[in-house]
């Protein structure tokens, strides 16, 4: 299967730097998927889910609360404000990382909708995990 | 020659100094090591929002998307107000680090007074606001004790009045000077204009060849204007932690100087002391000599 190159940073640092087979975004609007080979695009993402699907064909979730997204032929480029991914191996460390995750969420205050649809796509990223 | 006691208290004197440097350097350096950290983390992310955005506004230079005008992105000619947005630390001690931003300033200003434009001060941080206050030189607004701590929020708050009064036409140019963190011993002077958003380097060539990009037509304007927004409130942001990595490595080294020139006074003082001790022993021998002399 083709990959590309995904990159999220946030002004944190990097918090994903790697191949991806997809990944999902929720853009401004509404949810889109990329693949390789896509065309070039800048739009930008509101609070939610990114998922990527790896090599492997596993998941990874990364919450977000603001971004921007660059794609090009060969690359992905994610900006965001604030983001959490839900990963780690002991149940322990996942409940944590679901606990930033909300909290992230939680903070923005107007996107109070959206709120709800994307607690329970948290829980559910994480549920997978365990 | 000078007297023992006197020598003694320099010689004392010199080294408390030489303590305290010691000290603010060691202080600067576990500092530094924190906010480098933060800038170096940071400026990924700065480089890339400022490379989007530079890819936007070449994009919409060279092909005119869907007849699409923003103000942030048009070199504005005859510009009869700019912005000029300065950060300087709020402490000195620091060697050249806040004169260099200074002397920017005060070049940019001549270089628009002399094209007629009229420009709006604002100062970030208390060396610069105190030089020119002294020097009587009109500021729209000062912040003190921002550039000491960085905060998201202040920072928003302070870019954001230039930005509104960008947006309706008040000034026509936004600049932020500051002095940045380049390595442990270097620090390197930006001025940077952030808005209108520079496209003279663009090369619409590679543009073209790439495939097109597609905004989303519903709202493209609010899209561009909170992508903008969060660019300018990023680069203020950026510029304060740069900045305060800068100042801690200017301090670091300042110090680090004044250390080792204390070190050299010190020895210089000891030897001092040493031939006025010998001289006053050679006094008092030459003195006991002639009267013992005299006796006989």
């Amino acid at each position: 299967m083709d990959t590309f190159k995904l990159e999220i940073l946030t002004p944190n640092g990097e918090i994903y730097n790697g191949d991806a087979v997809s990944v999902v975004l929720p853009g401004k609007e509404g949810e889109f998927g990329v693949l390789s080979g896509h065309a070039s695009l800048t739009t930008l993402l509101e609070a939610g889910v990114v998922d990527i699907e790896k090599e492997d064909k596993s998941v990874e979730s990364i919450v977000v609360n603001w971004g921007v997204v660059q794609v090009d032929e060969e690359k992905v480029v994610i900006l965001v404000e604030g983001a959490a991914a839900i990963r780690g191996e002991t149940e322990s460390e996942i409940a944590k990382a679901l606990e930033e995750a909300k909290e992230l969420i939680n903070e923005i205050a107007d996107a109070s909708p959206a709120i709800a649809t994307v607690s329970a796509r948290i829980e559910s990223a994480a549920q997978r995990l365990i | 020659m000078a007297n023992l006691k006197d020598i003694q208290r320099q010689i004392k004197s010199v080294s408390n100094t030489q303590k305290t440097t010691r000290a603010m350097k060691l202080v600067s350096t576990a500092k530094l090591r924190r906010a480098e950290e933060l800038a170096k983390r940071s400026r990924l992310y700065a480089q890339k929002m400022n490379q989007v955005i530079a890819e936007i506004a070449g994009r919409i230079e060279c092909s005119k998307i869907g007849g699409l005008e923003n103000r942030c992105f048009t070199e504005i000619e005859n510009p009869k107000m700019v912005d000029i947005i300065f950060v300087t630390a709020d402490k000195g001690l620091c060697g050249g680090f806040n004169i260099q931003t200074i002397k920017a300033v005060n070049k940019l200003l001549k270089e628009y007074k002399e094209k007629n434009v009229k420009v709006r001060l604002r100062g970030i941080g208390k060396k610069g606001i105190e030089y020119f206050k002294y020097n009587e030189v009109e500021m729209f607004d000062t912040v003190r004790n921002l550039s000491s701590k960085p905060d998201k929020t202040k920072s928003d708050e302070f870019i954001i009045t230039s930005f509104e009064d960008y947006k309706e036409g008040k000034i026509d140019s936004i600049h932020i000077v500051y002095n940045g963190y380049k390595n442990m011993i270097t620090q390197e002077l930006h001025v940077n204009k952030i808005l209108p958003v520079d496209v003279t380097n663009f090369d619409c060539e590679k543009i073209q060849s790439k495939s097109m990009m597609e905004v989303e037509a519903e709202d493209e304007e609010k899209m561009l204007d909170s992508l903008v927004e969060k660019y300018i409130n990023y680069n203020m942001y950026y510029s304060l932690i740069d900045s305060v990595a800068a100042e801690h490595s200017a301090r670091m080294q300042a110090m680090d100087t004044a250390t080792n020139n204390a070190k050299e006074m010190v020895k210089n003082l000891n030897v001092q002391y040493n031939k006025a001790r010998q001289a006053a022993i050679t006094t008092e021998l030459i003195e006991i000599i002639s009267g013992v002399e005299s006796m006989k």
